[in-house]
Parts: structure tokens; C-alpha cells; sequence
């Protein structure tokens, strides 16, 4: 109940106020002229175009590379070691913000940067706009494509390829009918998803569009560029909320052909030597060009001036760390993300309990089920905006509260999912046992399954917390000067042109993360003492 | 004793149970037994509380029960899959239900429990390092701690193998005896039902096929289905096991 008030405040209220200023005239009646006006400047038609274009190469792109590496990793007899790197290396891209990437790119591939300057010749084509946009947005979804396409695959049944080469299938056969058409709903997906988060993404067009535009960057140059407008911000914020809302229904209707499997699959691959040394290589050269961007984050700072000085020097991270303003700026990411992290988890642990373990009515469950979808439908920058006009001049405005209740919703979907999944696996008598033996309901939530869900509860603080220390797409509208965060920091130290601090923080978010990481992971394995177990030891010397 | 009276159950318009009325006495074994989709889950659930009837009285001990939920009926179930907690070691779960009433079963009762089905060097294991049948042993600990009126077992017996399945029969039967433990078993197993209760309660389509003891089933079917369907399997079964071992099978029914 009082989450369902919590969204309706935090969600509903917003998007609806921004639905109205979208329609609303000067004199304040329902009028289209402002999405007319929207359409006519010849500029945004372009980068919706351009928008469209280059979220769906990358998107492509990115689940053809996810798709390689999953195989490798499902399909080829190579070290279990080696497939371990693969799986990492593939994720690394998430715990950097997507602002960084760039930056990070400019510095690779622009004429002084590394890669260019490693190879001794520049690109054949201008970096800034469609190369530039290409690369970020893939190198962004593959992680995520990556997921999704290996989480399919591990379930996959991997003796449907025995009976195909038993039945006599030639290869391409064989390869389409155990791996391709199986994955095929997954594999639309991992495009779509891709494609979402490329559409919306803000941080890649920032620091690479150049003079190329697309939808993020518009949104942004209306809302907090040199001359605002407010009104028309709201109807592109409506105009880039349509397509997201089109691909996660697409996404909803596709989850009907994929083919639920129950158990992970294993059996034994055949011997082929070929197919191993080849697959490796598909999968190292992917993973070689995707992270190869991000080297220069991990040169650049360490340098005294890149590119002219070219000396070993720690002078940026001392003018970083000396600098009790960026400090500061620390703080305040890892307050917002440990106290995002505990919020969200807290709200997506509530809401799949009412769904997966209550007995409330249907059409409850039914809410929060609706709930779900629609944050995953908004995109961080309508949200963001959203935020902007409804709590501009309220106490919330500019606080961390604010900044907190954005990221708890803009990410609310999948841990939700996740959270729901694991407690629908569990045993389903365990509350009506429990319950014969005198608990109510939450005292067996408390004592039962809480404990039986610890790992996936780390993982959903875990996927809140970089999320949280990595977004800029919501939050770049809502921060105050006392609220700045690392990645709106980035966003300004960029119009100074101090690439080294950007670089020098990007590479603190990145350890902080991998740190979480670890971190987290410890603590899902870690046994506390339990009171019964005390009892029981008590018991045992008594007797 | 446990009474049912005109008990009927649908759901989502589809009949499951159809006036069912039937008596189980104190201390009693009685196995309910049906092929799958008979009703017997159900019948199951309504007799614990989980599941409210449609129409029809439940009666324990002259009370009319019909209404009581769950938690207050006293009675106790071991579910199929056993619902152990897994967050909990053997003993833990075995004491689980004391945390909320102390008083119900004292420390030796608890001690000679564990006796008897034979947990003690198991107590401090997980509960994945158990075997079924160990599992199966500290579900029904952890039950009979709570002192049940009437202990409810779902297909007790269909997630274990060969020898463990005898020797989890005879643990049953022996806690059903020693503690004069009314105890009502689901199965979909003939043998089982038939080896292991006091009476058998055959249900075919949410009705009642035949209510009576193992010998007056094998001797006096009384209609078809109770005939092909039960006593057939037994036959079949019987008859390999002596062609096994070398004697002359008996002609169907009938003894030579």
C-alpha cells in the first residue's frame, strides 16, 4: 500500500505533469503547437533520425558480439579460466559511467590519442558523430546484451545438438537448429534492450556527438542548455518516451517465444580443436577492441600532460585527492549510492513479496506488476525532466532525498524481477509450515525467507549501487552545487577541459566499484550466527 | 474422531470433491489413494485448513471445525517436497515450531523424538547434505514436535527409493501407534496405501470408490474401477516378483 502511494507520488504524478506541460500553450489551454513547433525545427526530425540509426547499428552490433562471446563461453571446450575472463572482461563497461566512454574514445582514437598514435595513422573518418556514437553505444550494451544472451544459453538444451549430428544435420544445420532458433526470442530481446538503452542513453552523445545530434542531446540543450524551453523539452522528453515504451512492449511479447527451460543444461561438447582456436579468437578480438578504449583511462591520469609531456607523473591524482570539493563530490556518490542501493532494495524486496509470496488479491499483485513495467518503460532523461517540473521550488528540490527516489525508481524494474524470480523458486509450503507451527506471515518473511534470499538481496544492492554511482541520465537534471555527484562533476569539468580529473574520477568510480563488487559478494556468502544456533550449542554442553 | 459431511469443492467451476462424507477414527492409519486429479490433494488441504469447502461440515471430536483456520485446528502436515528451511541446521529446524509455543513439547520428549527416528548424528548437518529419507525424518521430527491431533502426510513415500521407503513406512507406523496418532496419507501408490493404513479410502472423480480396511479392498472390490485400477496393478506386481523368484504365478484372483 504505501509502496503503490510511494510510486503514484514519485512516478505517475510526474510523468502525467509532464504529459500536460507537453500540451499546454502559452495561454495555458490544450494545444498541440508545441509538438508542432517541435517538428518543424528541420534539427530535431534529423536527430530523431539519427537517433533511430545509430541505436539500431549499435544495437546490432552488440548482440552479435554478445552472441560470440556467450558461445564461447557455452559451446567451446577452452579452459574454464580463460571463459572466467571472458565473462569479466564483458561486464567491466558497466562499472564505468557511460560519460567516460567518450571521453575515453576521444582520447584513443582522436589525432593525438593513444590508439592512433600506437598505430601510427588516424581514422579514415571523422571520430566525433556516427563512429564516435557507434562505438560508445555498443561498447554500453554489450554488457548487458552479453546477460542476457549467456543466461539463455546456459539453459539451452545442449543435447538437442547431440541428436541433431546423430540424426545426421550438416553443421549449419546442427547450428541452427540446437543454438540459433532457440535463442532467437533472447537474441531479439538482447537488440531491443540494446537499442533502448543506446536510444536514451545521454552520456555517449554528450562527450562524442560533436555537432551530430540525436534526441538525448536536444533533451538536454532545452532543458538546461543556453536558451531553455521548457515546453518543448517536455514534448521531446514525450517524443523519446514513445519508442521506449514501444520496445519494452515488443520486449513483453517476445518473452511468449522464448522457450522456458527449467534446469541448466550440460553435456559433454565433442573434441574440436578448430572450433575452440576459432571461436577465441572471435571472442579476443571483440574483447581487445571493446576494452582497448578504455586503456587511455588507465594511461592518461598516470601522464603529465597528454599528449604533449609524455612523462610518468602522479600530479592528477594528487590535485584530485587534495581537493576537498571533488572529496566531497566522493561522498556525496557513494552516500547516494549505498542509501539508493538500501532504499531500492528494500522497495523491490517488498514489492516481489506481495507478488510472490503473499496471498493478497489479484488485482494487487496486478499493481505492482504494473508498477514494474512502467519504470521500466521511462527513460532516465523523461524521468529526470519529469522531476524537474514537478519538484522545481519544493523542498525536494536539489536534495539528496530527490536524487535517491530518482534512482530507486529509475531502476526499479529489474531488481524487482530478480528479487520475484528467486522467491518464486523457493518452496511454497514453507509459510504454511511455518504457520502450523505458530508464525505469523512476516515473522517467516523474517526468520525464513529472508535468510533464503540473501545472496539475490546482495546482488540487487549490488546492481543498485553501481548503477547508481555510474548514472547521469536523471540525475544531471536534479543535482544542486551541494548535491553534485562524481558523473554530473565529469559533465562539468568537461566545458573546463580537464580530461584528467574526468579520467582520475572515472578510474574512482571504477575501483569503487569493482570494491562493491568484491565487497558484496563477500558479504552474500557470509554466515552470521544464527540465535537458534547459539541455543543448540548451549543445549549440547548442558548435555 | 474426524467427520466429514457432504463436503463439496470446485474450483473455477470444475467439480473436484462431490459429497464426500466419511469417518476416520482416533489413532486410526487411513490412506487416501486416487490416480492424479482425483481430488485427494484437496481433500488433504480442506482436512488441514488451507483450503475452505464450498459446501459441507468437518467434525473433530463432535466440534464443528468447519470455520476454524488453520493455524488453530492443531492438526500437522509433512508436505511432499518436506519444506525443511534451509537456512537452518536439522536441530534448528526440529525446535523451530518452540520458538513460538516453549511450552509444547518438553527438552527429553524432543530428545526422544530424535531417538527414534534416529537423527542424532545428523543434527548439526545442513539440510542439503540429507538424503531424501533423512529429509523425510526431520520433517516428520519436526511435525510431531508440535504435538499434532492429527497428522497430515503428502505422498510421504514417492520421493524415496527401495529400502528407505520400507523403513520410512515402518517409522510412521510406529509413531502412529506409539503416540495413538490419528494420521491421514495421500498417495497415488496402491501398494503403498494398502501395506501401510488401517483403512483405505479409494476416490475416483472427487467421489468415494470404496472406504475400507487393506484385506476387505483385496477381497470384496466393490466396483470396477477399485478392481482394474488398484488391484490389477497389485496383481501385475505380485505376479513378476514370483515369476522372479521362480514360483508358478497365481492365476488372477484366484488361488491354486
Amino acid at each position: 500500500m504505501i509502496l503503490t502511494v510511494f510510486f503514484v507520488l514519485f512516478l505517475g504524478l510526474p510523468v502525467i505533469r509532464l504529459l500536460c506541460r507537453s500540451f499546454s500553450g502559452e495561454d495555458g489551454g490544450v494545444t498541440l503547437s508545441v509538438y508542432q513547433s517541435v517538428f518543424q525545427q528541420k534539427k530535431f526530425g534529423q536527430a530523431l533520425g539519427n537517433s533511430f540509426l545509430i541505436a539500431a547499428l549499435a544495437a546490432g552490433l552488440a548482440t552479435i558480439v554478445a552472441f560470440i562471446l556467450a558461445y564461447t563461453c557455452y559451446y567451446t571446450n577452452l579452459p574454464k579460466r580463460f571463459k572466467n575472463i571472458i565473462r569479466l572482461a564483458a561486464m567491466l563497461p558497466m562499472f564505468l559511467p557511460t560519460i567516460t566512454y567518450g571521453f575515453a574514445i576521444i582520447y584513443s582514437f582522436g589525432h593525438q590519442g593513444l590508439i592512433t598514435k600506437t598505430l601510427g595513422h588516424t581514422l579514415p573518418f571523422e571520430l566525433y558523430g556516427i563512429f564516435g556514437l557507434l562505438v560508445g553505444y555498443s561498447v554500453y550494451t554489450i554488457p548487458v546484451a552479453f546477460l542476457l544472451v549467456s543466461n539463455t544459453m546456459q539453459y539451452i538444451d545442449k543435447k538437442v545438438m547431440i541428436v541433431s549430428k546423430v540424426m545426421g544435420d550438416k553443421a549449419h544445420a546442427t547450428f541452427w537448429i540446437a543454438i540459433v532458433r532457440p535463442l532467437l526470442g533472447t537474441l531479439c530481446g538482447a537488440f531491443i534492450q540494446a537499442f533502448f538503452l543506446s536510444f536514451t542513453d545521454f552520456g555517449i552523445p554528450a562527450s562524442v556527438g560533436g555537432r551530430f545530434e540525436v534526441v538525448a542531446s536536444v533533451l538536454y540543450d532545452q532543458m538546461l542548455g543556453g536558451i531553455p524551453n521548457f515546453g518543448k523539452g517536455a514534448a521531446v522528453a514525450m517524443i523519446m518516451l514513445l519508442p521506449s515504451i514501444v520496445s519494452i512492449c515488443l520486449l513483453q511479447y517476445l518473452e511468449r517465444f522464448n522457450i522456458r527451460y527449467k534446469k541448466i543444461s550440460d553435456a559433454e561438447l565433442s573434441q574440436n580443436v578448430v572450433r575452440d582456436v576459432v571461436w577465441s579468437i572471435l571472442s579476443v578480438i571483440a574483447l581487445v577492441l571493446m576494452l582497448c578504449i578504455f586503456v587511455v583511462i588507465f594511461v592518461a591520469p598516470f601522464v603529465t600532460d597528454w599528449p604533449n609531456k609524455i612523462s610518468f607523473s602522479m600530479e592528477h591524482f594528487v590535485s584530485v585527492f587534495t581537493d576537498s570539493d571533488l572529496l566531497s563530490i566522493y561522498g556525496n556518490t557513494l552516500a547516494m549510492a549505498v542509501l539508493s542501493a538500501a532504499a531500492g532494495t528494500l522497495a523491490a524486496y517488498g514489492a516481489a513479496l506481495v507478488t510472490a509470496r503473499s496471498r493478497m488479491p489479484k488485482w494487487c499483485k496486478g499493481v505492482v506488476e504494473g508498477i514494474a513495467m512502467v519504470t521500466n518503460t521511462i527513460p532516465g532523461m523523461v524521468l529526470g525532466v519529469a522531476y524537474m517540473f514537478v519538484f522545481s521550488g519544493t523542498s525536494l528540490q536539489n536534495t539528496m532525498g530527490l536524487l535517491i527516489i530518482c534512482n530507486v525508481i529509475h531502476y526499479f524494474s529489474s531488481p524487482y524481477l530478480m528479487m520475484k524470480n528467486s522467491l518464486s523458486k523457493l518452496n511454497e509450503s514453507w509459510e504454511t509450515t511455518a504457520g502450523l507451527m505458530g508464525d505469523s506471515w512476516i515473522k517467516t518473511i523474517i526468520r525464513i525467507v529472508t535468510p533464503n534470499v540473501k545472496e539475490s538481496l546482495w546482488s540487487v544492492f549490488g546492481y543498485y549501487f553501481t548503477n547508481s554511482c555510474v548514472t547521469v541520465s536523471a540525475i544531471i537534471f536534479l543535482v544542486g552545487s551541494r548535491t553534485m555527484v562524481l558523473t554530473t562533476k565529469i559533465k562539468q569539468l568537461q566545458y573546463l577541459n580537464k580530461f584528467n580529473e574526468v579520467f582520475v574520477l572515472s578510474l574512482l568510480i571504477f575501483f569503487t566499484n569493482l570494491i562493491a563488487k568484491a565487497l558484496f559478494a563477500g558479504l552474500a556468502k557470509y554466515k552470521p550466527m544464527r540465535v537458534t544456533q547459539k541455543l543448540f550449542q548451549k543445549k549440547e554442553t548442558l548435555c | 474422531m474426524l467427520k466429514l459431511e457432504h463436503i463439496s469443492k470446485s474450483f473455477d467451476g470444475v467439480n473436484v470433491l462431490n459429497d464426500l462424507s466419511l469417518e476416520v477414527e482416533d489413532g486410526e492409519i487411513v490412506s487416501i489413494l486416487g490416480p492424479s486429479g482425483c481430488g485427494k490433494t484437496t481433500l488433504l488441504n480442506l482436512i488441514l485448513g488451507i483450503t475452505k469447502a464450498d459446501q459441507g461440515q468437518i467434525i473433530y471430536q463432535g466440534k464443528d471445525i468447519t470455520e476454524i483456520p488453520m493455524e488453530k485446528r492443531e492438526f500437522n502436515i509433512v508436505f511432499q517436497d518436506y519444506a525443511l528451511f534451509p537456512n537452518l541446521n536439522v536441530y534448528q529446524n526440529i525446535v523451530y515450531g518452540l520458538r513460538n509455543k516453549p511450552n509444547i513439547s518438553k527438552t527429553e520428549e524432543v530428545d526422544a523424538m530424535i531417538d527414534l527416528l534416529e537423527l542424532r548424528p545428523h543434527l548439526k548437518k545442513g539440510i542439503d547434505q540429507l538424503s531424501g529419507g533423512q529429509k523425510q525424518r526431520v520433517a516428520l521430527a519436526r511435525t510431531m514436535v508440535m504435538k499434532p491431533k492429527i497428522l497430515l502426510l503428502d505422498e510421504p513415500l514417492s520421493a524415496l527409493d527401495g529400502v528407505i521407503k520400507e523403513s520410512i513406512k515402518s517409522k510412521i507406523k510406529t509413531i502412529s501407534r506409539q503416540f495413538h496418532l490419528t494420521t491421514i496419507i495421500v498417495t497415488h501408490d496402491p501398494e503403498e496405501a494398502l501395506t501401510l493404513s488401517d483403512r483405505v479410502l479409494i476416490i475416483e472423480k472427487g467421489k468415494i470408490s470404496q472406504y475400507d480396511t487393506p484385506l476387505g479392498i483385496v477381497n470384496a472390490p466393490e466396483n470396477e474401477f477399485v478392481e482394474h485400477f488398484i488391484l490389477n496393478q497389485l496383481i501385475i506386481k505380485r505376479d513378476n516378483i514370483l515369476t522372479l523368484f521362480g514360483n508358478v504365478p497365481l492365476e488372477a484372483g484366484k488361488a491354486v
